[in-house]
């Protein structure tokens, strides 16, 4: 049969933001594959070379807005190191708590959307609800739903109110029960993992040249964490495992993958519980904060889709001289005609669902 | 091996140096262009991953930041879990921004690569597909060059 060339997207259900990605079919079979980006690229990384320091973190926020404070988080993390802050332990206590509550919103986030992708409306809605409870958690301290803006240079916008703790504890105590329910849902059924068994394979060592980190690499059972491996903030004091889960011998399918993001959230409950007990009380700004900055720092972090990575160099003025931003997945996805090719034109949703796109990042 | 052991062993090799240690677990170092393409192939086997190539343009000349991760701990610090990064930094001339591309060593430093060009002009011998990857295509101009005009567009009715 002829081969033909089919454009998904820009306006497509299975883009998740606006991207395009045009497949070269034979039959139902993908041959190729091309990526392409740029519908929403907003120059980022040049604006940040006309703000100040500071004000730079309103932009990271729209990084990514499923994922925003970790995005902020390691823009600050990486001024921090240039301008050599140092940060209360209190105030790392309180990034770790929002940075765990916000990997939560993000891997329900990408849940949610993922059930629509294999054709489950209802899983939607079920991640969905759980997500709110979360943005509502988040909202507390730092006043909005999405775009916190709550983790600056420095520290921390305002202490933890008063119940929090509590609070936080009700939620995740529902949120156990309901992921013990999800695992009949969908890890029992048959028809999920009919959709994602045996698709979408990489191995770890593909991953690794491909660029592929994060959620997508521990599910081809790599150990690697940045939280662990290039420890910051506090979670080298805090009890938590690395989840990692494979589907075979070192590669990784859709359920795996599915599955390790599972074990993370679980991960994440466990970090924000050992985290409340072990905050002390203290200040949560540093009190001397630089306006400019002179040589260059960089800072990879664990964002919600892996390796997220700022690279910042200072001329001494009070703005950066250039702003680089490391977006996983921006990676992931020029990877993408390898992992799509061989499979079924129908699998691609169930494949590009299971990496978790974010356009806003990868664009900048 | 132990990152020490690491530095002396780069600090040998053809075009290195300023070879120094930041932050316990980055080996920082110059390298020049015309041996970077035999010192990344030397790097393949312990550093795995590539994860970020940074284009900054220094006025009057170009600087190229490469970021590599050891994920498999074939290089450690002391005795902690704490991955090892290399970060090579190449100067280019401004009259002939070009480098020997990496994207056949790491297929991760593809669109890196790309971006580099298309944002900034560096120009990537060997690269397989060297497009723009974000600007469309026809875009005039690399934006992030510090000498880049804004222009300011009337449309014409």
């Amino acid at each position: 049969m002829a081969e033909m060339w089919i454009s998904m997207g820009p306006q497509h259900p299975m883009t998740h933001g606006l991207w395009t990605l045009k497949v070269k079919v034979d039959g139902e079979t993908i041959v190729d594959a091309d990526p392409e980006l740029g519908y929403l690229h907003r120059s980022v990384e040049k604006m940040g070379e006309r703000r100040k320091y500071f004000m730079n973190t309103t932009l990271t926020d729209r990084l990514c807005y499923a994922s925003s404070t970790t995005w902020t988080h390691c823009y600050t993390h990486t001024v921090e190191e240039l301008m050599e802050v140092e940060v209360p332990v209190r105030a790392q206590y309180i990034r770790t708590i929002m940075l765990e509550l916000q990997r939560l919103a993000s891997h329900l986030m990408w849940a949610g959307a993922y059930m629509p992708d294999l054709g489950h409306i209802t899983g939607a809605l079920y991640f969905w609800r759980d997500r709110e409870l979360f943005l509502n958690l988040l909202e507390i301290p730092s006043g909005s739903r999405l775009l916190y803006n709550y983790i600056r240079i420095g520290g921390v916008k305002r202490d933890l109110p008063d119940g929090f703790e509590e609070k936080t504890e009700r939620i995740m105590k529902l949120f156990e029960q309901r992921l013990d329910e999800y695992a009949d849902l969908f890890e029992n059924s048959k028809i999920f993992r009919m959709r994602t068994d045996d698709v979408g394979k990489f191995t770890a060592d593909q991953a690794k040249n491909f660029g592929i980190t994060g959620p997508n690499l521990r599910g081809c059972g790599t150990k690697f964490d940045l939280r662990k491996h290039d420890t910051y903030e506090i979670y080298d004091e805090i009890d938590w495992d690395i989840a990692t889960r494979e589907a075979g011998p070192g590669y990784s399918d859709c359920f795996s993958r599915y599955m390790v993001r599972i074990d993370e959230m679980k991960e994440s409950v466990r970090i924000i519980r050992d985290c409340f007990k072990k905050m002390p009380a203290g200040p949560t700004m540093a009190s001397r904060i630089p306006v400019r900055a002179q040589g260059d720092a960089f800072r990879r972090t664990e964002d919600s889709r892996g390796e997220a990575m700022m690279y910042v160099v200072g001329d001494g003025s009070d703005r950066p001289y250039r702003w680089k931003i490391k977006s996983p997945m921006f990676t992931t996805i020029s990877a993408c005609p390898h992992y799509l090719k061989g499979y079924k034109l129908a699998d691609i949703p169930a494949i590009m669902g299971s990496i978790d796109i974010c356009i806003g990042e990868t664009d900048k | 091996m132990n990152i020490d052991e690491f530095m002396q062993q780069v600090s040998s090799f053809k075009g290195v140096s300023n070879v120094s240690k930041i932050r316990n677990n980055t080996v920082k170092l110059d390298l020049s262009k015309e041996d970077s393409l035999a010192f990344f192939i030397s790097l393949e086997s312990d550093f795995e991953h590539c994860s970020l190539i940074s284009a900054i343009d220094n006025q009057p000349d170009f600087e190229l930041v490469y970021h590599f991760s050891c994920m498999n701990q074939s290089i450690v610090v002391d005795d902690s879990d704490c991955a090892v990064m290399l970060e090579a930094h190449v100067y280019l001339k401004r009259d002939s921004p070009s480098i020997d591309s990496i994207s056949n060593i790491w297929f991760g430093a593809n669109w890196h690569e790309r971006e580099a060009f298309d944002l900034m002009g560096i120009y990537f011998i060997g690269h397989p597909d060297l497009r723009r990857v974000l600007l469309p295509e026809g875009f005039a101009g690399h934006p992030l060059r510090k000498d880049y005009v804004y222009e300011i567009h009337e449309e014409e009715w």
